[in-house]
C-alpha cells in the first residue's frame, strides 16, 4: 500500500496527462475546458515547459561534481577542471547580471561570439575528418550489399557536388534520381515502421509496462 | 546580392583580438586530428563544455522568468505548482527519496506520449501509404528519372510501391524468412542499402560544408577572403 | 613490412594524412571561387514555388531550430528565405525551439541582410522572440497560445503591445512555417500545427510547413515532401546554392560549393582506390 504513491500513483498521473492530450488533439473543440488557451491541455503543456527548463540544473550539478573529484583527486585533468570551473563561474556571473538587470555586458557579448560560437562550430565540423577516413578505410564492396551502398553513396555525392555535373550529366541525373525516389522505399520503411513501433511503446508507457523512464527505488 | 556583402575586417582592438582568440580555439581542436591529444585541444575542449553550460543554464533560466516566475509576481498562483515540481526534479539525486522526481517526470513523459500517440500516425503512417499507393500525375518532376520522358513517372512509381513491400517485409521479425518470403527479403534488404547510400552521400555534404565553413573562417581571420 | 606491395601500403595510411589533404582540399578553393552552375532539383523549386504565393502582409514564422554548428547548411537558406520574404512583402516572426544559441544566429542573419532590415520596422514587419525549449509540447502551446511561452519579445515589449501579433495568438494567422532544422523539429510543426488537432475552424486553413534543414533531412523528409506534409525542402549548402540561384541572390553557399565539388571528388577517388587496393590485395591473400 505504501509503495502506490511511489509506483501506481505515477502511472495513473502519466496516464491522466496522456488521455489529456489525446482528447484535446481529437475532441478539444467538442469537450469543454480541455482545448484552447488557458485550458486544461494548454495549462499542462505550459507546465511540461517549465519543469523541462528547471531540469537543466541537473546537468550542471552532474558537471561540476565530476570536475569537483578530479580536483580534490587532484588527478592529471585537474587543472583542466580547475579552468573548466573557473570559466564556467566566471561566464555565470557575467549571465546572471544579464538576467538581473537586463544589460549584456560585452564580456559576455565577446565571449558568447569569439569563444562559444568558434568552440561549437569547430568540435561539430572535426566529424567531417573521420568520416573521410572511415570512408577510405570501410567503404568497401565486399558484398552486393555493400556494392549497393556504395553505388547509391557515389552517385548521391557526385549529384551535390556542381562539378558531377561538368564531369557527366548522369551523375546529377541518376543521383538526384536516388535523392528523390530511390531512397524513398528504405526511408518510408522506417518512418512507418518507426511510428508503429512508437505506437506500440506508448500504449505500454501508458499501462504501466514500460518503467524506464522511471529509476527504481532501493 | 548578398552573399558578397563584405563585412569590413575589424579595427577594435578587442573585435580582432576575438577572431584570432577565435581561430587559435579553433586550431587548438584541429590539432587533435591533425595532429595528436595534447593539451591545447584539452584546454578548449574544457572551455567549450564551461561555456556551452553557463550559456545553456543563463538562457533557459531566462525563458523560465518570462513564462513562469513573471505570471507568478502578476498574480497567477497557479505557476507555484510546476515550479515546485521543477524542484522535485532534483531529488534525482538524493538516492533515498528519488521517487519524488518520478511525479513531473510524469508529466513530461505523459505530454510527450499523449501528444505522440495521437498525431504521429496521420503523417507518419497514413500519409505515407496514402503516397505509396497515388499514382503520380503525368509529369511530376520529383518521380521522373528523365524529364518529359511519358514512363518515368510510373517507373518511379512502381519502384517506390514495390521497394516499400519489400523493405516492410524485411522488418516482419515475426516469422522465419524462408521461402517465398526470403527473395522478397533479401530485395528489401537492397533498397534499404540504396536508401542507406544515399543517407551517407548526404551525411558527406553535411559533415564537408560545416569542415568548409571553419576552412573559410581561416581564411578570413589572415584576410585572404573578405570577412 | 619488405613484403607489403603499393596497395598494402595505400591500405595502412596515417589517416593524418588524409585530414591535412581533406582540410586543404576544402579551404583553397575559396581563395579563387569559379562558380560551376547548379541544376535545380524539384523540391528546392518547391520550396520557392511556396514562398513566391506570399502576399503583402500574410504572416510567415521562421523557426530557427538549428546552432552555429550547422550554419554552413542551414543559415544561407534562411538568408534567402527572409529576403524573399521581404521581396514578397510578408512579415516575419522568429523563434527557435530549443537553440540556446539562436541570439546568435539571428544576428548573423540580420547582418547579411542589411537591405532588408534598414527597411523593416521591428514589431510592426518582424518580431523575434528568442528561445525556447525544445518539446512538441512547446510547439503544440505555440499553435494555441503564443503569449503563454513568450508574453514579451527579446527588447522586454510585451507580445501584447506589439502591432504585428495584435490578431495573432496561434497558428491559425500564420501562412508558413519555415523550420531549419538539424533534427526534426520541423515534424513538430507537421503534426501539431498542420495536420491537427482536429479543432481549427472550418474556415481557417492550417499553416504548411517547408524544411530548411542540414543535407542529411534531405533523406529524412523526402518522404514527408512526397506525401505532402512539406511542401518544400531546402537540404545541406547544396539545396541553400539551388535556393539561392533561385531567388537571385547569390550568397554564402554558392561560394561553398566550389570547396564541397572539391572535397567530395578527392572522397570519391578515396572510395574507388581502396575498392581497387582492396580487389588487387584479394588475390594476393588466397
Amino acid at each position: 500500500m505504501s509503495q502506490i504513491y511511489k509506483r501506481e500513483m505515477v502511472f495513473i498521473v502519466t496516464g491522466v496527462v496522456a488521455l489529456v492530450m489525446m482528447l484535446d488533439y481529437f475532441f478539444g473543440k467538442n469537450i469543454p475546458g480541455i482545448s484552447g488557451a488557458g485550458n486544461i491541455s494548454s495549462t499542462l503543456q505550459t507546465w511540461a515547459l517549465i519543469i523541462q527548463l528547471m531540469a537543466i540544473g541537473l546537468g550542471a550539478i552532474n558537471l561540476i561534481q565530476v570536475h569537483y573529484r578530479q580536483i580534490s583527486r587532484k588527478t592529471n585533468m585537474a587543472v583542466y577542471s580547475a579552468w573548466f570551473m573557473g570559466f564556467f563561474a566566471l561566464l555565470l556571473l557575467l549571465g546572471f547580471y544579464k538576467l538581473a538587470t537586463g544589460v549584456e555586458l560585452y564580456p559576455y557579448t565577446w565571449i558568447f561570439k569569439n569563444v562559444y560560437v568558434s568552440l561549437g562550430t569547430t568540435l561539430y565540423a572535426i566529424t567531417g575528418f573521420y568520416i573521410f577516413s572511415a570512408a577510405y578505410r570501410a567503404f568497401r564492396a565486399r558484398n552486393i550489399d555493400a556494392a549497393i551502398l556504395l553505388i547509391g553513396g557515389i552517385f548521391v555525392l557526385l549529384a551535390n557536388a556542381p562539378i558531377g555535373e561538368v564531369i557527366w550529366g548522369g551523375f546529377p541525373l541518376i543521383g538526384n534520381w536516388f535523392n528523390n525516389v530511390g531512397q524513398v522505399p528504405g526511408m518510408r520503411t522506417f518512418t512507418v515502421v518507426g511510428a508503429l513501433g512508437l505506437l506500440a511503446f506508448g500504449f505500454r508507457a501508458l499501462i504501466g509496462k514500460e518503467r524506464g523512464f522511471y529509476s527504481e527505488v532501493q | 546580392m548578398i552573399g558578397n556583402i563584405a563585412v569590413a575586417y575589424p579595427t577594435d582592438p578587442l573585435a580582432i583580438a576575438g577572431l584570432w582568440i577565435a581561430l587559435f580555439l579553433m586550431l587548438a581542436i584541429y590539432s587533435y586530428p591533425l595532429w595528436k591529444e595534447n593539451p591545447v585541444y584539452r584546454f578548449a575542449e574544457h572551455t567549450f563544455i564551461a561555456a556551452a553550460l553557463a550559456i545553456g543554464i543563463i538562457v533557459n533560466l531566462t525563458s523560465l522568468m518570462n513564462t513562469a516566475v513573471t505570471p507568478l509576481m502578476s498574480g497567477n498562483l497557479l505557476m507555484i505548482i510546476p515550479i515546485l515540481l521543477g524542484f522535485c526534479m532534483y531529488f534525482l539525486l538524493v538516492p533515498k527519496q528519488r521517487w519524488v522526481s518520478r511525479y513531473p517526470i510524469a508529466i513530461l513523459v505523459g505530454s510527450s506520449l499523449g501528444l505522440g500517440i495521437a498525431s504521429n500516425p496521420l503523417p507518419s503512417i497514413v500519409n505515407q501509404i496514402i503516397s505509396t499507393v497515388t499514382p503520380p500525375k503525368a509529369g511530376t518532376a520529383v518521380w521522373a528519372m528523365f524529364p518529359g520522358a511519358p514512363t518515368g513517372d510510373w517507373f518511379s512509381f512502381a519502384f517506390v510501391a514495390i521497394g516499400c513491400l519489400c523493405a516492410t517485409t524485411y522488418f516482419l521479425l515475426t516469422y522465419e524468412h524462408i521461402g517465398p518470403v526470403k527473395p522478397v527479403t533479401i530485395a528489401g534488404r537492397y533498397f534499404i542499402m540504396l536508401a542507406l547510400g544515399a543517407y551517407f552521400g548526404n551525411t558527406v555534404l553535411f559533415r564537408f560544408s560545416m569542415l568548409a565553413e571553419r576552412g573559410k573562417y581561416l581564411l578570413q581571420v589572415l584576410g585572404l577572403v573578405p570577412l | 613490412m619488405s613484403g607489403q606491395n603499393i596497395w598494402d601500403k595505400l591500405q595502412n595510411v596515417d589517416r593524418r594524412v588524409f585530414y591535412w589533404i581533406l582540410f586543404v582540399a576544402l579551404t583553397v578553393p575559396f581563395l579563387s571561387p569559379i562558380g560551376l552552375p547548379i541544376t535545380i532539383t524539384p523540391s528546392s523549386q518547391a520550396f520557392y514555388d511556396g514562398i513566391k504565393t506570399i502576399e503583402k502582409g500574410e504572416v510567415v514564422v521562421l523557426s530557427i531550430n538549428s546552432g552555429v554548428s550547422a550554419w554552413g547548411d542551414c543559415l544561407p537558406a534562411m538568408v534567402a528565405s527572409v529576403h524573399k520574404v521581404y521581396d514578397q512583402g510578408g512579415k516575419l516572426i522568429v523563434w527557435s525551439i530549443g537553440y540556446t544559441d539562436v541570439d546568435i544566429t539571428w544576428a548573423k542573419i540580420k547582418e547579411k541582410l542589411p537591405d532588408v532590415f534598414s527597411k523593416w520596422k521591428e514589431g510592426e514587419d518582424y518580431v523575434y522572440f528568442g528561445y525556447s525549449p525544445p518539446q512538441e509540447t512547446n510547439v503544440a502551446l505555440l499553435r494555441d497560445n503564443i503569449r503563454a511561452i513568450y508574453p514579451k519579445d527579446v527588447r522586454g515589449v510585451a507580445t501584447d503591445q506589439i502591432p504585428l501579433m495584435k490578431d495573432i495568438n496561434g497558428a491559425n494567422k500564420i501562412k508558413f512555417v519555415l523550420s531549419s532544422d538539424t533534427g526534426d523539429a520541423q515534424m513538430y510543426y507537421v503534426r501539431q500545427w498542420k495536420n491537427g488537432p482536429v479543432n481549427y475552424e472550418k474556415t481557417e486553413k492550417p499553416p504548411t510547413v517547408a524544411e530548411l534543414g542540414i543535407a542529411m533531412n534531405k533523406s529524412g523528409d523526402m518522404a514527408y515532401f512526397l506525401s505532402g506534409d512539406l511542401f518544400g525542402l531546402v537540404a545541406g549548402s547544396r539545396g541553400a546554392a539551388e535556393l539561392e540561384a533561385l531567388t537571385g541572390y547569390k550568397g554564402d553557399a554558392t561560394i561553398t560549393m566550389d570547396s564541397i565539388s572539391v572535397s567530395h571528388i578527392l572522397l570519391v577517388l578515396a572510395i574507388i582506390l581502396t575498392n581497387i587496393s582492396m580487389f588487387a590485395t584479394r588475390g594476393n591473400k588466397k
